[in-house]
């Protein structure tokens, strides 16, 4: 039977259940309105669009604004609107966005030229790839010792903080507020240009490693604290009562659990860390930004420092990405 | 049944001895003194704030006792040279409200002590730690969170979690009072098959019919001192003592 209904039936049907579907709408909401006065409005813009460059008389500025407003209305019918599908609603914003960007590029009357030719010139590359490389290694080198080393010491600090020694505490909370107080320009170069006189000599890596590691240690002692202070006691003494000892019961049950807590500040920290490698341009430290630095001079052009900026993207997207992951995972335990 | 067990061969379990217990300057627990044989179910009931949490988690050194002794199998446990944790180890605890750790599965929380602290071999600890669950009736939720296990359920995998340790003792911290209703007589039930196997437990707990039913001597604790104890019959029947009668009026 079914198959040989016809289709005209069928489309009849279709209509009904359409009618069906959107009878408690306004006329303003539905599909009905909405997809014609699109068609309407993109029309309009078609025939009416004033040319390029910055428009000249009243007339040019009031159809621009016009035409914006247009989209705009269409794209807030639709994104005020709880029942329509949320991937209509990206699709309407992204283009409202885009846009007003496009409106900007062709009516601000920028000098685009000139704008490419001094920050996106490519051809003031040629030769710095070399320079980049260096730089990129040392940054990712540097970056990568310090933040293993004061993640260690983080931990660590951040165990004995959550202890609550009274003595102990003293210690940790001058060395904590001290080095999260102290510039880290200033600590730096203490490090490397003071620390000489006492007779331990460090090289410019170092220097910057060690500075990195005294504040970001710092830092993360107090990181780890507040997640090993969120598990409640009760965790900690079901452990107990189980026989695990002390450091098996942070190693097992709380810190397992206190890394949901910590791995968002964690990662921010972290994040600030490798962009901080770039203070160590005042100990003549080759890291990325230093030498984005000499490209620019070399070069006479801002380019290269732009660049840059895409070469810390590019390292550090990948990394958010891969913690954001493992951000869901520690919390697989709390869903379902 | 256990009673019997006590009566052929009453080995000394736990003994404790003018145990005194301070929070500052709360006086909770007032001296007591008395021995527990092996196989007895105990049932420790009284007034909240009486002290019955606390002479529990005092008998595996949550809490420091402040003064007194307590012998399990004749060693001193107050005594700071033993390992506690060794002592931990035949002490089951069962909470109040569960402790499972959440983020591990609940076969995973069986096995977790068993693995770490008594170094069996995973896989052993795993054949081990199933056998439990299906004895407690949650093998079908082994591979769950705690998150999605009802209370009942988390209860009983607790128990479980204890049992895996295969302790010598059990404590039960009030293990029904978070629960609902219905859920209470599975947990129950758990523990009145594991007080026939013949484990020494001790018992914290309002359930009035469990107690009858599974214990075979009842502590009344009262203001920290135990005012009376007996077989249920004799306490819940002809209480002697009048704050003990008080106490039965209320709640029975």
């Amino acid at each position: 039977m079914k198959y040989q209904r016809d289709s005209l039936q069928s489309r009849k049907d279709f209509i009904e259940q359409w009618k069906v579907r959107y009878h408690h709408l306004p006329w303003y909401r539905r599909y009905e309105f909405i997809l014609p006065a699109f068609i309407a409005v993109l029309l309009f813009t078609i025939l009416a669009l004033p040319s390029y460059g910055k428009p000249e008389g009243a007339v040019d500025t009031l159809l621009i604004g016009i035409i914006f407003f247009a989209f705009f209305a269409v794209a807030i019918l639709i994104l005020m609107d709880r029942e329509k599908p949320v991937l209509l609603k990206r699709i309407s914003s992204i283009t409202v966005i885009g846009l007003f960007f496009w409106f900007f590029y062709r009516y601000s009357g920028a000098q685009w030229d000139r704008f490419r030719y001094q920050f996106f010139n490519i051809s003031m590359l040629e030769g710095v790839g070399e320079l980049y490389l260096i730089g990129l290694w040392v940054t990712l080198r540097l970056s990568v010792v310090s933040a293993l080393i004061a993640m260690v010491i983080g931990l660590v600090l951040g165990i004995l903080r959550s202890l609550k020694n009274p003595v102990l505490e003293i210690f940790l909370m001058i060395y904590i507020d001290f080095f999260r107080a102290m510039p880290l320009i200033v600590n730096m170069v203490i490090v490397f240009y003071a620390l000489p006189f006492l007779g331990i000599n460090l090289n410019a890596f170092w220097s910057a490693a060690l500075a990195l590691i005294l504040m970001n240690s710092a830092y993360q002692a107090e990181i780890f604290r507040a997640g090993i202070e969120s598990i409640p006691r009760r965790q900690v003494q079901a452990a107990r009562a189980l026989g695990m000892r002390p450091m098996q019961v942070m190693r097992l049950v709380v810190l397992p659990q206190a890394v949901r807590v910590i791995l968002p500040p964690l990662s921010n920290n972290l994040v600030s860390l490798v962009k901080d490698t770039a203070v160590a341009y005042v100990i003549t430290l080759p890291e990325l930004l230093t030498q984005a630095r000499h490209a620019v001079i070399w070069k006479r052009n801002p380019t290269p420092m732009i660049v840059s900026t895409f070469i810390y993207l590019a390292t550090l997207l990948p990394f958010i990405h891969f913690i954001r992951l493992q951000e869901r995972r520690s919390k697989r335990w709390l869903r379902k | 049944m256990a009673q019997e067990v006590n009566s052929a061969s009453p080995i000394e379990m736990i003994r404790i001895v003018d145990l005194e217990k301070y929070f500052a300057k709360l006086h909770v627990l007032k001296g007591i003194t008395t021995t527990i044989h092996k196989g007895q179910v105990v049932s420790v009931i009284g007034p909240s704030g009486g002290g019955k949490s606390t002479f529990l988690r005092c008998m595996n050194r949550l809490e420091e006792p402040s003064s007194g002794s307590i012998f399990i199998e004749n060693v001193d446990i107050t005594d700071h040279r033993i390992d506690i944790n060794k002592i931990r180890t035949d002490i089951g605890m069962v909470f109040q409200d569960y402790n499972l750790f959440p983020h591990l599965t609940a076969i995973q929380n069986v096995m977790l002590a068993p693995v770490h602290v008594r170094r069996v071999k995973p896989k052993e600890a795993e054949e081990h730690g199933m056998e439990l669950l299906k004895r407690v009736g949650v093998t079908d939720k082994a591979k769950e969170y705690p998150f999605n296990l009802s209370g009942g359920q988390q209860q009983r995998v607790a128990i479980a979690r204890s049992l895996a340790m295969r302790p010598k003792i059990m404590f039960f911290d009030e293990p029904t009072s978070a629960l609902d209703p219905e859920m209470i007589r599975e947990v129950l039930d758990v523990m009145q098959t594991l007080a026939e196997s013949g484990m020494t437990m001790v018992v914290v707990s309002h359930e009035l019919g469990f107690i009858r039913e599974a214990s075979n001597r009842v502590m009344i604790l009262v203001d920290g001192k135990i005012i009376e104890e007996g077989t249920p019959d004799e306490v819940f029947n002809t209480p002697q003592n009048q704050r003990t009668k008080d106490f039965l009026s209320k709640i029975l």
